[in-house]
């Protein structure tokens, strides 16, 4: 399958920090989450994927044109749809008046076309109801979705959404996992999460980064499948163990490399990531 | 041009006006002091000068954008959308300025195209300032900071700029006609400082 985002080498510092050390990916249609810990670089990694911050060194394509040349980058732009991880708003437009301005920034000067594109997009995020609101009297929720309907308008082909889930209630969440899966029919959706369900229930592949790198590159079922025999019930936390913590049954789930005779329990993804980061030298929360 | 046209009135609503409205506001009544008595009309230059530079303040406002980072990767590039702020606010100056300066008695008017240059220059300046701080940092609303910077500045400016260089000088003095040539050089740096600033760059500049 040709590659619809191809990255060799980035790399990117932060004064003395490496934000991105000597990432390369590959990236094909559907959706594809991105996990990793607090600064391990997945903000950095999109914001340089969807043009927003040049790399220092490296190279990449996106839909084949390269966002190293002027004429590249805004080929890419034209193509791209990109929610930041804290998306800004003007808040007296209304949210029609907002992602329509979006649309025109996105070169669609076409009124009558560009409407229909724009309440295309807002049915499609459900908010045609309260297109005509402001998006100061919108809800936490209801801004998210704004946001991702300015970043769908066009009808991209590459899709970078950062932590469009964070602060949502599981009503929300549920919701915009919908609209996720819609968005990953027929184009690459690039997902940075901290939700090992989102990726779970969302993406065909998976990438886990940690300290500017990347760490793992599968499956879901590929990342789970590392903590395969690793993960293990106990009456207390097992001082081996990487993590461990008490459930709601009052056993320990363990996760490391279990002593002999141990309980073994069925892996999740999370099992598996923890592990993977465990692996890279990471912090793992207990 | 197309995409231009159907650009100006969404900018123009982002354009952060009640705070421009505000220091215009403010200034126009520094320079409507001048009215108030013999000893202001004597101080007509200096409440002129300090007219603008309240409203350079507004315009250190100009470039706040609460939605910079959702609208960062659109392919409308960055120097047309700032250059069609900044083109919104041109007129609002001028006839601002207009207005400052049919409130000082045109008996004690300051030379009017020395003044100007001096405002247009402070106003450059403070879009400048605008532009640069966009360009290195990932503010979305650095019209505050900004206008503190630009006010300090101005301050130690006023107070400590050395004398062979004057800038703030008045009319009667001898180094009038330098200082103006100086407000030009001023003026044009800023101008050629904000026209880079507006550029976004395809490779950082990697430090060794």
């Amino acid at each position: 399958m040709t590659p619809t985002v191809s990255a060799s080498g980035l790399s990117l510092r932060y004064g003395g920090t490496r934000a991105l050390d000597d990432v390369s990916l590959r990236l094909t249609a559907g959706v594809t989450g991105l996990l990793g810990p607090n600064g391990a670089g997945k903000t950095t990694l999109l914001r340089v994927l969807a043009t927003a911050l040049p790399a220092d060194r490296g190279a990449f394509t996106v839909l084949g044109h390269d966002p190293g040349t002027a004429r590249g980058r805004q080929e890419v732009r034209r193509r791209l749809g990109y929610l930041p991880q804290t998306p800004g708003f003007h808040p007296d437009f209304t949210a029609f008046e907002f992602v329509d301005y979006v649309a025109i920034l996105k070169e669609m000067t076409d009124r009558a076309a560009r409407h229909r594109e724009v309440r295309r997009v807002l049915d499609e995020v459900g908010l045609t109801e309260v297109r005509g609101k402001r998006i100061r009297k919108l809800s936490g929720g209801m801004r998210q979705r704004v946001a991702l309907g300015a970043a769908l308008v066009g009808d991209p082909g590459f899709l970078v959404l950062d932590e469009p889930t964070v602060g949502l209630d599981p009503e929300q969440r549920m919701r915009f996992r919908e609209l996720i899966a819609e968005a990953g029919q027929g184009r690459t959706v690039l997902l940075s999460t901290h939700q090992t369900e989102d990726v779970a229930m969302l993406c065909h592949r998976v990438l886990v980064m940690a300290a500017g790198r990347v760490r793992f590159e599968g499956t879901p079922a590929e990342l789970t499948a590392r903590a395969a025999g690793r993960v293990w019930s106990s009456t207390e936390r097992h001082p081996g163990a990487k993590a461990g913590w008490r459930t709601g049954t009052g056993t320990f789930r363990n996760v490391g490399d279990p002593p002999p005779g141990a309980e073994l329990l069925e892996p999740t993804l999370e099992d598996g990531y923890l592990l993977t980061l465990d692996g890279a030298g990471a912090e793992v929360a207990a | 041009m197309l995409l231009i046209r159907h650009l100006v009135l969404p900018v123009h609503r982002t354009v952060p006006w009640g705070q421009v409205g505000a220091a215009g506001a403010v200034g126009l009544l520094l320079a409507a002091l001048t009215r108030t008595g013999e000893s202001a009309e004597r101080l007509s230059l200096y409440l002129l000068r300090a007219a603008i530079l309240v409203f350079a303040l507004g315009l250190a406002f100009l470039l706040d954008d609460p939605a910079r980072h959702t609208t960062a990767t659109v392919p409308t590039r960055r120097p047309v959308r700032l250059a069609l702020r900044v083109a919104l606010a041109v007129p609002a100056a001028a006839a601002w300025w207009l207005v400052a300066l049919l409130l000082v008695p045109p008996d004690v008017r300051p030379p009017v195209a020395d003044l100007t240059l001096e405002a247009g220059a402070a106003f450059v300046l403070a879009v400048a300032g605008g532009a640069a701080v966009v360009r290195f940092s990932e503010l979305t609303r650095p019209g505050r900071s900004l206008a503190a910077g630009l006010l300090t500045t101005s301050v130690l400016a006023m107070l400590f700029w050395p004398g062979r260089w004057a800038l703030f000088v008045p009319v009667e003095d001898e180094r009038w006609g330098a200082a103006h040539d100086r407000w030009a050089v001023l003026l044009a740096v800023a101008v050629i400082l904000g026209a880079l600033c507006t550029v976004e760059p395809l490779r950082r500049r990697v430090r060794p």
